[in-house]
């Protein structure tokens, strides 16, 4: 077997890992090879130096932020929940509240019907042109009919204006027809 | 912190704990689970500082881990909590990863104690960074679990959610790769 195969077996022996039937083996062979157990015992040094190194103590700083942080986070937690409960509680409370309303037969006030005000246009006005002072007629003289004239812009131009008052006091309700 | 993990993870559950801050936690209590985060904050930092290689990124994964842990409190017991711990710390590293696959590396600013001594560490601290770097994503998963946090073979394959076949050869490429890049670091140390 070369030494090459061997180090794979050597890299376990290192930290331990030998399987009890391959360590016999190995043990015989570094004891007769120089390169094998320099390879062995510089495994074991760089191991033993990284662990060294790991182990040493680390800063109480460090460990005190992480505490610090997840205790923060966890403390933060119940508060979100308790704001979402109560978001939710009033939600359903609202819905509560709508749907109890809309269950709820209401005593239907007397509707209160609108009040109109038809404000008539003013009596058409018949404008007759200035009669001459009255004669006196004479007995036998034949009657003469006086025609009077009417300006139809005067009476029809009016139109009828019907104002319905609401419940509302913001709307009111025009109705306009013509009088003719 | 490494053996706890170990002997809560061959089933013996945590020593010295009465009463156990897992089953309080569970109740809602908050002191309990800040108890619970204390006890195993080194083992979920530190895989993940060695999983992302910097401390900001290892910070945010140990928060949502513990996160997670909060949520799923019901899911745990206090025999599979340090694997469970473990698998949920890959988990949301490897996530991450995938996020961000540019990730920074830098190692931990040292506490000026000693000069001269602290040098030496952080230069021990920087190459094991470093290092970590030039694995695989399996890997780092599987040397971190074994050579670093101290877990068995069995209990990384657990972990890690594969055969404790594969768990041996990625650790042996891991550790031939570490060694090489160890010793071009400190080639005149080593």
């Amino acid at each position: 077997m070369r030494c090459e195969q061997w180090q794979e077996r050597i890299a376990l022996a290192a930290g331990g890992d030998l399987r009890e039937a391959e360590r016999a083996g190995l043990e015989a062979h570094v004891a007769e090879c120089a390169p094998c157990a320099d390879e062995l015992a510089a495994l074991q040094r760089s191991l033993a130096l990284l662990r060294e190194a790991h182990e040493e103590p680390m800063a109480e700083a460090h460990f005190a932020a992480v505490r610090g942080r997840v205790l923060a986070e966890i403390d933060a937690r119940p508060r979100r929940r308790w704001e979402w409960a109560a978001a939710l509680a009033a939600a359903a409370l609202l819905l509560a509240g709508v749907f109890v309303f809309l269950r709820t037969p209401h005593q239907k006030s007397s509707p209160r019907r609108p009040v109109a005000a038809v404000t008539a246009p003013p009596a058409p006005s018949i404008a007759a042109p200035a009669r001459p002072p009255t004669r006196r007629r004479r007995l036998g003289a034949p009657i003469r009919r006086v025609r009077g004239t009417v300006n139809p812009a005067e009476v029809s131009s009016e139109p009828v204006v019907v104002k319905l008052l609401t419940d509302d006091p913001n709307v009111v309700i025009y109705w306009i027809g013509d009088s003719q | 912190m490494r053996s706890l993990a170990v002997v809560a993870l061959a089933g013996i559950g945590p020593i010295d704990e009465s009463p156990d801050p897992l089953a309080v936690a569970k109740s809602g209590n908050r002191a309990a689970f800040e108890q619970l985060m204390r006890q195993h904050e080194r083992l979920v930092l530190a895989t993940a500082l060695r999983l992302l290689g910097n401390m900001a990124d290892a910070q945010d994964a140990s928060q949502e881990v513990f996160l997670k842990l909060y949520r799923g409190l019901g899911q745990v017991t206090s025999h599979n909590l340090a694997g469970w711990l473990y698998r949920v710390t890959l988990n949301v590293c490897h996530d991450m990863h995938r996020r961000r696959p540019d990730m920074a590396v830098e190692a931990d600013p040292p506490a000026p104690a000693d000069p001269q001594r602290e040098l030496l560490a952080a230069e021990k601290r920087e190459v094991l960074l470093r290092s970590l770097r030039t694995l695989s994503e399996r890997e780092r998963q599987v040397l971190v679990l074994r050579d670093l946090e101290g877990l068995s073979t069995a209990e990384v394959a657990r972990v890690v959610g594969t055969a404790e076949a594969t768990v041996r050869s990625h650790i042996s490429k891991a550790r031939v790769k570490m060694k090489e890049f160890v010793e071009r670091s400190f080639r005149r140390r080593v």
